[in-house]
């Protein structure tokens, strides 16, 4: 080896060495704010995906026209029968009209954890470009009253929590990301449980850590447990799928797969505050 | 190609990538094309411009994201010099062989991704890994290399020509 391939070969491991140690400094922890630079570059290029997000969704639409089409010739003649039958249950209908009014009554018990969260809406201006992690960039930020924690979610379900907040934007880490983890519990059971992502692009999560002598079925729905202080009680997560041994046979896992379709999330809501039976308002929800 | 121009269109790309991608996503996979601007520049260019083009794009990549700074360019570095040898052992000028040349350095560029992710204690199953990100970013990503490689070999036969 002569003395240029080894100052060559120098140079390369200390450039590799270094990327190394600032790739280190520079994993991102929620006990620190966001950085001031990180911020400002996705606050001006928030206009650009923003308009680009739109000019997507307007191509997308352009293109399945003629396959929708297509389709809704189909469905309204499914539909024309569909009428027909309709017609005849109507008269059954009239006898839920009553089961209505007392279900209504149960409905007023869900209608209470609306009374118990302060929400916003957000709508979805870009991804992460990377397939491994799951983020999403939402226009509200903290002139909002956005900060760090503070849980997102869908009418279907559990979405992420908000990681970086910049004044007009922040960044969801969703509950597919590896690095996301939500205390949860099957419903039915109660049993306690780990909801952690498996990777970015698949839009699947897991529960681990699942005693292994709990009965569990494909199907039960999981709920947050609310043990970790960053996700409310009794959001809805998703349901169990496929379960097995962890390698270590202490415990059992079990996919999960997310009520909210986190590959075609285009509106959120925000927790932006949870109030206690005292009235007060705990940070991040 | 001159650097300016490049970083502007791997920004272009990045944004792309972050916004109009997710609506050709194929089961939550979109290309990398960062990634394969990169390994084809790295073919036609040789090892010492991939690996410096890997380096710079993935340190755009992983600016823009604010963390794991390095992440994406070391990734992406050592796709960009597979992608120059390979440049340097193969027939430059067919699309096929470039083909295959994205999809086994991207392969690459996501595996030690992959590895990277490992060390800074982000833990992702190998399976879904391999299954799930690596062998479908490497097919969907060489499968658009017909709609780039023409222009960027155009583009570099040309400046050649010019010097």
């Amino acid at each position: 080896m002569n003395w240029v391939t080894a100052k060559r070969l120098f140079l390369l491991m200390l450039l590799i060495a270094v990327t190394l140690w600032v790739m280190r400094l520079t994993i991102p922890d929620a006990s620190e704010p966001t950085s001031l630079e990180s911020s400002r570059l996705r606050d001006v290029l928030a206009p650009v995906q923003k308009g680009l997000t739109w000019l997507s969704r307007q191509a997308h639409f352009a293109v399945t026209l003629p396959v929708n089409a297509y389709r809704s010739a189909e469905r309204t003649q499914n539909l024309e029968q569909e009428m027909t039958r309709l017609e005849s249950q109507l008269t059954r209908m009239n006898e839920y009209i009553l089961e209505n009014q007392r279900l209504a009554e149960l409905l007023a018990c869900k209608q209470v954890m609306e009374e118990e969260h302060s929400l916003i809406t957000a709508s979805v201006i870009a991804r992460d470009p990377n397939n491994w992690f799951a983020t999403l960039t939402i226009n509200r930020g903290s002139r909002d009253g956005v900060r760090e924690n503070v849980t997102v979610l869908t009418p279907q379900g559990l979405v992420g929590r908000v990681v970086s907040v910049s004044p007009s934007n922040c960044e969801v880490l969703l509950i597919s990301d590896p690095r996301s983890g939500v205390g949860s519990l099957v419903q039915e059971t109660r049993t306690p449980g780990i909801v952690e992502g498996t990777v970015g692009s698949s839009g699947m999560a897991r529960m681990i850590h699942i005693p292994k002598n709990e009965i569990l079925t494909e199907g039960q729905a999981v709920i947050t447990s609310g043990l970790g202080s960053v996700f409310p009680k009794g959001i809805p997560v998703g349901t169990l799928g496929s379960i097995r041994d962890e390698p270590t046979g202490l415990f059992q896992s079990a996919e999960v797969k997310p009520y909210a379709n986190l590959d075609k999330l285009e509106e959120v809501l925000i927790i932006l505050n949870t109030f206690s039976e005292t009235g007060a308002a705990p940070e991040g929800g | 190609m001159p650097f300016p121009i490049l970083l502007l269109l791997l920004t272009g790309a990045l944004l792309l990538q972050s916004t109009v991608l997710d609506y050709v996503a194929i089961l939550g996979i979109k290309p990398d094309l960062v990634m394969l601007i990169v390994v084809l520049n790295g073919f036609l260019l040789g090892t010492r411009e991939g690996a410096f083009l890997g380096y710079a794009a993935g340190m755009v990549e992983d600016l823009f994201a604010g963390s794991y700074i390095g992440l994406n360019a070391l990734a992406k570095m050592a796709a960009g010099y597979l992608a120059g040898m390979a440049g340097l052992r193969l027939f430059r000028e067919n699309t096929l062989v470039a083909t295959g040349v994205a999809f086994f350095t991207t392969l690459a560029g996501s595996f030690i991704n992959y590895l990277l992710l490992l060390y800074l204690k982000v833990e992702v199953l190998p399976f879904y890994a391999i299954v799930r990100v690596i062998i479908p970013v490497a097919v969907y990503t060489s499968l658009l290399t017909p709609l780039f490689f023409s222009r960027i070999f155009r583009f570099v036969k040309l400046k050649d020509r010019e010097i």
